[in-house]
């Protein structure tokens, strides 16, 4: 028994050991080839606006994966539909600004909003009378993103669109190295992201709905045991996690596009993010963020010529390398 | 008079099923050409995909969605085998089931130290690995995947006449479907049942629970690379197309649809979605809709699924023509696995 | 114990919606009169390309409204078309659905002709799935398949079904005339290649390649992506500094994506960028005025003054007002769905709608067939591939701010080959045609 129990300690330091070598060994290997060391070609401007563009992708995956492990770290519940959420509001806000003209953030408020509304209706319909039986709950939500994905076409159209950014913010801003210009939207994507993620950990850590996640996080029976009525916190929170996919669509929609299929990269993207970083936990969705935005963007630059191809991979390779070293993602805990 | 009707209710439902058995066995000769290749074959094929995802979560407690990915790896292997290296079919087959088994044991080895919702989730993203994988390496055809692969001659041409590979499917189908409740009765099955119910004192009782699981994906596995090395030759091709997410869905829905809980119902919610799959296109863009709101519908509804509710239906009529208090049948199942 | 009895009624009554949905669709209508004649048109309705559904449809509708005097049964190109007969058969349409996985588009042309039974199928609309369904040709070789707008070379390069007949041309072709006025016009001699990571745009490239590059000019780098990246702007910041411009190879989402990421890190769309014939379409106009001067490839004249060409815009406009102005017209998809099923009833004219003897004569028809079509004369090639006029077309703000288009240069007599550049073992990859 003991035997076994040190074979499997071991290999668990050898995986922490290899993980780092091979996490030192890519770093390296962008530096000398973005800064030109050792005889090579190096472009640094390209190697600012790329980490700049893992950076700012990020801040939206930050956004929408806040959103889904905020739902799933109090109540177990794998929200299946989030990418159908995200590319909901993307499209609302995309017909407020465009069709109704409304102003920019008058629309990003009201869109987000709505996909909390909607996904509180969601949770309250569908989620709320099976708490606890988590596969379930999953299958509901997949069965509801089905619906969703395939009712957006007719409702919104299958060709791309995208948001005009509010007046003064769609262009791009010097970045004063080497005559670099940079795409300001993506900074106020990023500025957002940043006020978000600030904004939840102010509010977990310090008010006292934020004092009842935390306790219900920890112990949920307990919790509702101390007279707390926790079915009035879940409704708020799955009104939050939603609302956050929805504004993450609606930036999403002005920073990249929308179309059919957003949705489920959106997702997917999510899954990753709180899979890397840890279900449930917020730091870890900002590590996984972080990992899988710059993994993203550096990935198809820096891998070697006739490899970049595989870039898409990469990203999916480092998930399966945070679950081969802790199963449980970086901050999770079981 | 009660004793006669609970007879009669037996006899009927004897008599169903035998009719229901003599139907399958002649699909080829009782209905069109087009009927028995896209309803019947591709029925048998599905069935037995789904058939190993439900496997996994009725026997072991795992929702797998890696299935597709599975299949994948298989059907690719035989194509790349028959069409570039001229390999015999039967032999190719044989390579594909054994590498996807091997294939499956590593991903095994990592992903069954997780459960229940994380090991969904882990074999979600695998499956978007294997989509990505195929569509991005040249070697296996990008995006346009292998065509022009041809079943072994004694199946015939399925295109033209789907006789031959319809009785291999089902045959497949019935030797799979034997064979998992053969293995459910092993000392071994007995042992993955307790890995789904009581991992904690499974392990304490000394067994080596991810090596359990590890062995439960394998055969899962096996039963998946036969459903890849079919749609292959029914296909005549395959490419990233067969194994996206919307088909990882697809199957998920299948194995919803029939009951996560009893693996007949594999082939009853593969029967289903195929109908509706092939001829509501005919009636309505949105027939994706349709298969979610059945979907929905159904988990909602019946955990159980179809299968459930037969076997619900079945129990109720019992009860009603007035069997005994018969509480435990085995179709109460696990069915929800929530 | 009231939940779960409530839980198994529901069951109950969705066994029975269950039981009448199988019922209903079991017995699918294969009446037929014996001098119908059965077509089926194959697009996508789902998956990455589902946008051009209504392109496709309208076009092969309005086909059978102009020349077989059909009737459509609404304003938009979702309507039916009735009343469509050549040479005394009254025509009925089937349609097919797919999601562009060759997969999908296999089992639907397999319904379509087993099970409806339709004798001729038009379609598909993407490259892999016509190679597919190329292949699928040679098995029913009493069926005549006319593709839609699928530009796979090796469909015709190599596979090569005797009964499956190409009006539109392949994706190289589309891009006819644009390598040269890359380096005679804008005088570009360093060019990068942008694009997504599959055959279709492999072969955009190389049709642009084949002239290009004889001219003298320099590919400098090829930028494949894969399908499925959402964020393109690490793909836009690899474009090397010293190029003089680059050619986008994109569709839906990923040109909106790259097109908007450029032209705001201030880049200039009009000299700086090429489109392929994806780019050139008016699904991208969401991006607005920086589209304003980009010139890409088209084997249609779009916005053309071209007497054919208006009238075909202007009929196709009165029979489905309900759309938009521009958004069927300026497709590429409209225009070769529309060929494709006007080659149908140009051909089943000519034999009387004869379509016995495995419809050989009809096949004979359509190989032989010069077909005028609002891009010029088509005739077929010995592989059944179009020769076909291709377009330089630009994107051009209009006078009332709207964005259009406007045909500047006509290049014709494009044959598959580029004059033998081209053969049934060069297959367009990554890295091939080399430059």
């Amino acid at each position: 028994m003991s035997l076994r129990r040190l074979q499997a300690e071991l290999s668990h330091r050898l995986a922490g050991a290899l993980a780092l070598l091979v996490l030192f060994f890519s770093i390296a290997w962008v530096l000398i080839r973005a800064l030109g060391l050792f005889g090579g070609t190096g472009n640094l401007p390209q190697f600012i606006v790329v980490t700049l563009n893992g950076i700012t992708l990020a801040g939206l995956y930050f956004i929408v994966a806040s959103g889904f492990t905020l739902i799933f770290g109090l109540m177990r519940v794998v929200n299946m539909a989030h990418g159908s959420l995200y590319l909901l509001g993307g499209y609302l806000a995309f017909r407020l600004v465009q069709q109704q003209a409304l102003n920019y953030w008058l629309a990003l408020v009201l869109a987000a909003i709505a996909i909390g509304v909607v996904g509180l209706l969601m949770q309250q319909i569908f989620l709320r009378w099976n708490q606890g039986q988590d596969l379930r709950q999953a299958l509901i939500t997949i069965a509801l993103s089905v619906v969703l994905a395939d009712q957006m076409i007719p409702l919104f159209g299958a060709e791309a669109v995208t948001t005009t950014p509010p007046s003064g913010l769609g262009g791009s801003i010097g970045l004063g190295i080497s005559g670099v210009r940079y795409p300001t939207f993506r900074l106020v994507v990023l500025g957002l992201a940043l006020l978000i993620g600030f904004g939840l950990w102010f509010g977990i850590k310090n008010t006292r709905f934020g004092m009842i996640i935390r306790a219900g996080v920890d112990d949920r029976a307990m919790t509702s045991a101390l007279g707390i009525n926790v079915q009035l916190v879940f409704a708020v929170t799955f009104f939050i996690g939603a609302l956050l996919a929805g504004l993450g669509g609606v930036l999403g929609g002005t920073m990249i596009a929308l179309a059919p299929g957003q949705d489920a990269s959106f997702l997917l993207s999510s899954l990753v993010v709180v899979i890397v970083g840890g279900m449930g936990s917020l730091a870890g969705a900002v590590i996984g963020a972080l990992a899988l935005g710059l993994v993203d963007q550096l990935s198809g630059v820096y891998l070697p010529t006739g490899y970049t191809n595989f870039s898409i991979l990469l990203t999916f390779a480092l998930l399966v390398f945070v679950l081969a070293v802790r199963p449980t993602g970086l901050f999770g805990r079981r | 008079m009660k004793l006669t009707g609970l007879a009669g209710w037996l006899w009927l439902k004897r008599i169903g099923l035998a009719g229901v058995g003599v139907i399958v066995v002649l699909v080829p000769q009782l209905f069109s050409t087009f009927t028995a290749s896209a309803i019947g074959l591709q029925t048998l094929v599905l069935g037995i995909a789904a058939a190993s995802l439900i496997f996994l979560n009725a026997v072991v407690g795992m929702v797998s969605l890696a299935q597709t990915a599975l299949y994948g790896i298989a059907g690719y292997t035989v194509a790349k085998l028959a069409v570039e290296q001229g390999v015999d079919p039967w032999v190719a087959a044989l390579i594909a089931v054994l590498i996807t088994v091997v294939v499956a044991l590593l991903f095994g080895a990592l992903a069954s130290r997780s459960e229940g919702i994380y090991f969904l989730m882990i074999t979600l993203a695998s499956a978007v690995i294997a989509y990505y994988f195929f569509s991005q390496v040249s070697a296996f055809g990008s995006h346009e995947g292998i065509n022009g692969v041809a079943p072994p001659a004694l199946l015939g041409k399925p295109f033209v006449d789907p006789t031959g590979m319809y009785y291999t499917a089902l045959i497949c189908s019935l030797l799979l479907y034997g064979l998992i409740v053969y293995v459910r009765r092993t000392p071994f099955g007995y042992a993955l049942q307790g890995v789904r119910d009581e991992p904690v004192r499974m392990r304490t009782l000394g067994f080596n629970v991810p090596m359990l699981r590890m062995a439960a994906f394998g055969f899962g596995a096996l039963i998946a690379s036969i459903a890849g090395v079919l749609l292959v030759w029914y296909n005549s091709n395959v490419s990233p197309g067969a194994i996206d997410l919307t088909r990882t869905i697809d199957l998920l829905t299948i194995a919803v649809i029939g009951g996560l809980g009893r693996i007949e119902g594999a082939w009853i919610g593969a029967l289903l979605f195929t109908i509706v799959q092939t001829y509501s296109p005919q009636y309505t863009d949105r027939f994706e809709t349709l298969i979610g709101l059945t979907f929905l519908a159904v988990v909602l509804a019946s955990p159980g699924g179809l299968a459930g509710i037969a076997i619900g239906l079945d129990r109720w009529v019992r009860r009603r023509l007035g069997e005994g208090l018969e509480r435990h049948g085995p179709g109460q199942g696990r069915a929800d696995a929530g | 114990m009231t939940i779960v009895r409530t839980q198994r009624r529901w069951g109950i009554l969705a066994v029975a919606i269950l039981g009448l949905t199988v019922a209903a669709c079991g017995n699918p209508s294969t009446t037929t009169t014996s001098s119908t004649i059965k077509v089926g048109i194959l697009t996508t309705c789902g998956g990455p390309f589902a946008a051009f559904e209504q392109e496709s449809f309208s076009g092969a509708k309005y086909a059978l409204v102009q020349n077989a005097g059909g009737h459509s049964q609404g304003t938009g190109p979702e309507d039916g078309v009735s009343g469509a007969t050549v040479a005394g058969h009254p025509i009925s349409i089937s349609f097919g659905c797919s999601d562009a996985t060759p997969d999908k588009a296999l089992a639907e042309a397999r319904r379509l002709i087993q099970n409806v039974g339709v004798d001729i199928l038009l379609g598909p609309l993407s490259g892999d799935e016509g190679i597919a369904i190329a292949n699928y040709a040679k098995q029913q070789p009493n069926k005549t398949f006319v593709n839609g707008t699928s530009g796979a070379q090796q469909t015709t390069l190599s596979v090569k079904a005797p009964n499956f007949f190409r009006f539109g041309g392949d994706g190289a072709q589309w891009l006819a005339g644009l390598g040269k006025y890359a380096y005679n016009t804008l005088k570009w001699r360093n060019v990068a290649i942008l694009g997504e990571d599959y055959s279709y745009p492999w072969t955009q490239a190389a049709g642009f390649i084949g002239e290009f590059c004889p001219a003298g000019g320099k590919i400098s780098k090829r930028i494949w992506i894969p399908l499925g990246t959402t964020d393109w702007a690490s793909a836009v910041a690899q474009l090397p500094s010293n190029i003089d411009g680059f050619l986008l190879l994109t569709g839906g989402t990923d040109t909106v994506a790259v097109e908007k990421d450029y032209a705001n890190s201030g880049g200039n769309l009009a000299t700086h960028m090429l489109g392929g014939s994806s780019v050139m379409d008016p699904t991208s106009f969401t991006v607005g005025s920086p589209l304003n001067g980009l010139a890409g490839g088209s084997p249609v004249p779009l916005g053309s003054t071209d007497p054919a060409w208006t009238s075909y815009v202007n009929g196709l406009e009165s029979v489905y007002p309900a759309t938009p102005k521009g958004s069927l017209a300026g497709s590429l998809f409209t225009g070769l769905y529309y060929n494709g099923m006007n080659a149908i009833i140009q051909g089943l004219k000519q034999v009387n709608g004869d379509l016995s003897g495995n419809q050989s004569k009809f096949q004979q028809a359509l190989a032989g067939l010069s077909l005028s079509t609002p891009n010029g004369t088509v005739t077929l090639d010995s592989n059944r591939n179009a020769i076909i006029t291709n377009y330089v077309v630009q994107i051009l703000t209009q006078s009332d701010g709207s964005l259009g288009f406007k045909t500047i240069q006509t290049v014709p007599n494009v044959n598959q080959t580029f004059n033998g550049y081209f053969g049934p073992t060069s297959a367009p990859s990554r890295d091939s045609p080399s430059c």
